[in-house]
């Protein structure tokens, strides 16, 4: 009984009977505050098809790129296409748009413009000056990124902390390895891979000493090499086909490998070569002869140079990676006779 | 004239049961919002009971996990005849985020149960539910009821 | 006999199936079984950018989704060896009262209901639903918000905002102490909370409870006490109490929304200037970091590869406050009812729960290892 009268004296008051009679739904359930953010609203005609909030998006399935089809007066456009089943309504493809004005409006998410980059790249652009020939074509095709590409004391630099990595320079410029895109992650991977290929090809040219030998001066020696069980091996270290691909086309680019072959027949044990090698892989033994230790040499071609009757043979190999198709590729090595001038 | 009476009863009471088969409950707690005297679900005659045998609608959230599979089929069977599912979120749609390599969730949803209607958002604000549910629940539960089986 | 409470039950918001063995109308003991929610977070986790791993972390649960996005932040911040600006910090004190206040009254009002104590259930979502306004406000959603980044906030806040949320805060404190009463001394409540569901101080330690579960239980033990922000820049003090039932496990959330409300006003009133994001650079290292949730202690701990993560465990509160319940509290119950009530009075938050967790052959279980953590409570 006490406990009714209790609830008695909690209800009957005036200000719970005046709600009462006069209570209904507000409409304000229905407004929104200005930060409230709905599914994102995409303005096709700003978009430049870079891929940054492609790459951003945390769900699987939520936005994806397509083009219109072409049609007699104008070519079709690319813009970004969200699908709302899967979109969480994070706003973060709207806040890494680089164009200005903003291609996608999500809430106020747009409003944030960093100067430093927020995108998550996985993949930093550099310029190698040995080979950049100050044609300004990267310059152009990054224009509407607002400066990431600059001229600076005659040399064209990308400021890191802009550039949202898509790659334009890359498919602009007209000398190969001048713009380079390298992996930043996985560092000791990339490091393993590299001594992988160098040791795989090494191991195959060595294998074939005994046609390389008999090369006239002018001559060249070319082998094709299959890469299937390279990557097999590659794929071990890491299951990145695209890493793989990238990492054997910057190492056959530039390697210069040198080769030294070693004729047993002609060394009259004369011992000049012996006293010369600076790193004491040549060594003489009264019952064998001159010895040569293959992983003490350096290949600096002391020997080739000083040795009067040619039992050392130095070569340069240089490598190209023929197929864009990581099956079916292919890299052909040619070897040619060093043109130091040698005692003979 | 039965009919038409049938309808009206049909429409102004309706028995919700909530499943949630697991995602993170941001969506629960959105339905449990709507209890609340702001948005009060019960003056349009909903009520909101977890108990599938006396439900007329179904509301499921969350992806579907390994455990709910064959619960999910068991569950539904429960609930009798005329009866509507209502997926809200985007986890019975597609899986959301959690339906990467490494997840091990089962999406979407219609592959167990069929599906009536979808409230999509991550989580969907509490007046977007209300407008899905005002909209379509009682003239879809009218509409099943007079279907002849 | 044995009696299974199912995962789909009307008292319980989240899945979980309860085993009771009773006698009678008497219950003897409870076990728990689980597994419903495992999505497999941490795996997916695995070898994505932190970009890209904060808005996963705030899937993980979705009532208590603030303070994941923090501490997930804060890892990385600490394995980079640096703070975030002044005004963040201040900034992320107020989300995260604000998130805390409104899983308290979420929490009271599963318990009302399954007391059936309809009443102030409704008067318990009704007191929340300004506070969600207010996160909606600030942060753009309700739930799951995407605030928090690693080196600051998201986006700045200007007067409006702040004298929007004040008034909030402030009608929510003037007409508090009524509907606090109601439950205090009302007659027929009280008889349903005292000395029901009893956790002693001993069971406390030994079943590692934390959060309110731990303080109600006389344990004298807050991790915001050891947080720089807290420790440096504002006062406050840790609720707890040695009665050790639902009553005073409620009323310890009660007292702990009065000094949330506190702590915003002394944020609002003493906001400093500056920016609120910088930039960071991470190396590859370690890093653990822990934090105070409203249910308890949740703690990350992260491997990174420079800006990758490699592998990453998270350990939530709920896991020990279930455990808690099931083998300590629930024993000797008087009636089923009371059960269920004990059960929703320890506010299990199951979607947090979800982990890979090992078990011994002695059905304990394996508590993870902190190498340099000391556990210290205080005297009564």
């Amino acid at each position: 009984m006490s406990s009714v009268i209790w609830y008695i004296y909690e209800f009957a008051r005036k200000s719970w009977a005046e709600k009462f009679a006069a209570a209904k739904t507000d409409s304000e359930i229905m407004e929104v505050p200005s930060r409230f953010r709905d599914f994102p609203e995409v303005r096709k005609e700003y978009c430049i098809a870079c891929g940054a909030c492609t790459a951003a998006c945390p769900a699987p399935m939520a936005i994806k790129l397509v083009r219109s089809s072409d049609s007699a007066h104008e070519e079709g456009i690319t813009y970004p296409v969200i699908n709302n089943r899967g979109c969480i309504r994070c706003g973060f493809c709207a806040e890494v748009c680089p164009t200005d004005p903003k291609t996608l409006l999500c809430g106020e998410n747009h409003l944030i413009r960093e100067e430093f980059t927020i995108l998550p790249v996985d993949k930093m652009f550099v310029i190698d000056d040995y080979l950049c020939i100050r044609c300004k074509k990267c310059l152009k095709a990054c224009s509407q990124v607002a400066g990431a590409i600059s001229e600076v004391d005659n040399k064209m630099v990308i400021d890191q902390s802009k550039c949202i990595g898509c790659g334009e320079c890359i498919k602009n410029c007209p000398v190969k390895g001048a713009v380079k895109g390298i992996y930043i992650n996985n560092v000791e991977e990339q490091k393993e891979i590299i001594n992988l290929v160098v040791d795989t090809l090494e191991a195959r040219i060595e294998a074939e000493q005994d046609k390389i030998k008999k090369l006239a001066p002018e001559e060249i020696y070319k082998i094709d090499f299959p890469i299937n069980d390279l990557i097999k091996k590659a794929r071990e270290i890491i299951p990145n086909d695209e890493l793989i691909r990238d990492s054997i086309e910057k190492i056959t680019d530039r390697l210069k490998m040198r080769i030294l072959t070693w004729d047993d027949e002609k060394c009259n044990n004369c011992r000049l070569c012996t006293s010369e090698c600076p790193s004491g892989a040549l060594t003489y033994d009264k019952e064998k002869g001159v010895q040569r230790d293959a992983d003490k040499c350096l290949r600096c071609s002391i020997c080739y140079q000083t040795c009067p009757f040619g039992v050392a043979g130095f070569f340069i190999a240089r490598f190209l990676l023929t197929d864009a198709n990581i099956q079916n590729g292919m890299i052909q090595i040619t070897l040619k006779p060093s043109q130091l001038p040698y005692r003979s | 004239m039965l009919d038409g009476l049938k309808d009206i009863i049909r429409k102004s009471s309706i028995h919700v049961c909530l499943v949630s088969t697991g995602g993170c409950n941001g969506c629960d707690i959105e339905v449990v919002a709507l209890l609340s005297p702001r948005y009060d679900l019960e003056q349009y005659g909903i009520y909101v009971t977890n108990n599938p045998r006396e439900a007329d609608v179904v509301l499921i959230t969350g992806a579907v996990t390994e455990q709910w599979r064959d619960k999910l089929k068991r569950v539904f069977a429960k609930v009798p005849d005329p009866k509507i599912v209502v997926a809200i979120g985007n986890c019975p749609l597609s899986g959301d985020v959690f339906n990467q390599e490494g997840g091990s969730v089962y999406a979407p949803v219609s592959e167990f149960i069929p599906v009536d209607a979808e409230v999509s958002g991550c989580p969907p604000r509490p007046s977007e539910i209300l407008a899905a549910i005002l909209g379509v629940g009682p003239d879809a539960i009218a509409a099943k009821g007079r279907q002849k089986v | 006999m044995i009696l299974p409470i199912g995962p789909v039950h009307p008292n319980l918001k989240e899945p979980l199936r309860l085993k009771l063995k009773t006698r009678g109308e008497k219950v003897l003991s409870a076990e728990i079984d689980y597994g419903y929610v495992h999505r497999g977070i941490e795996r997916v986790m695995k070898g994505k950018t932190w970009q890209k791993g904060i808005y996963l972390s705030e899937r993980v649960c979705g009532i208590c989704s603030y303070i994941h996005t923090q501490t997930f932040a804060e890892t990385f911040e600490k394995i980079a060896g640096e703070r975030a600006p002044l005004r963040a910090q201040y900034l992320r004190v107020l989300t995260n009262e604000l998130d805390r206040i409104q899983s308290h009254l979420l929490a009271n009002s599963t318990y009302f209901k399954c007391i059936e104590h309809e009443t102030l259930f409704m008067y318990m979502l009704y007191l929340r639903e300004p506070v969600m306004d207010a996160i909606e406000l600030l942060t753009g959603n309700r739930v799951n918000m995407g605030w928090n980044v690693v080196g600051g906030v998201k986006m700045d806040v200007n007067q409006s905002h702040l004298d929007s949320i004040l008034k909030i805060i402030l009608d929510l404190e003037s007409e508090y102490d009524r509907y606090v009463e109601m439950f205090e001394h009302g007659p027929l409540v009280g008889l349903r909370s005292h000395d029901v569901g009893k956790l002693t101080r001993e069971d406390a330690i030994k079943a590692r409870a934390v959060g309110p579960i731990g303080r109600a239980s006389g344990l004298n033990h807050d991790l915001r006490e050891q947080h720089h922000t807290y420790r440096d820049n504002f006062d406050f003090n840790v609720i707890w109490r040695k009665d050790e039932d639902n009553y005073a496990r409620t009323m310890n959330r009660f007292d702990e929304i009065k000094e949330s409300i506190k702590l915003i006003k002394q944020v609002i009133e003493n906001l400093p200037e500056g920016e609120v994001r910088k930039k960071v650079n991470i190396p590859a290292g370690y890093g653990e970091w822990r934090n105070e949730a409203p249910r308890g202690e949740v703690s990350y701990m992260i491997e990174t590869n420079g800006n990758l993560i490699k592998n990453i465990s998270i350990r939530t509160p709920s896991i020990m406050n279930i455990d808690a319940c099931a083998k300590y509290m629930l024993k000797d119950v008087a009636t089923v009812a009371d059960a269920i009530s004990t059960y929703a009075s320890v506010d299990p938050c199951i979607a947090c729960t979800e982990r890979v967790v090992i078990v011994d052959e002695s059905d304990n279980y394996r508590e993870y290892a902190y190498p340099d953590y000391k556990l210290e409570y205080k005297d009564k």
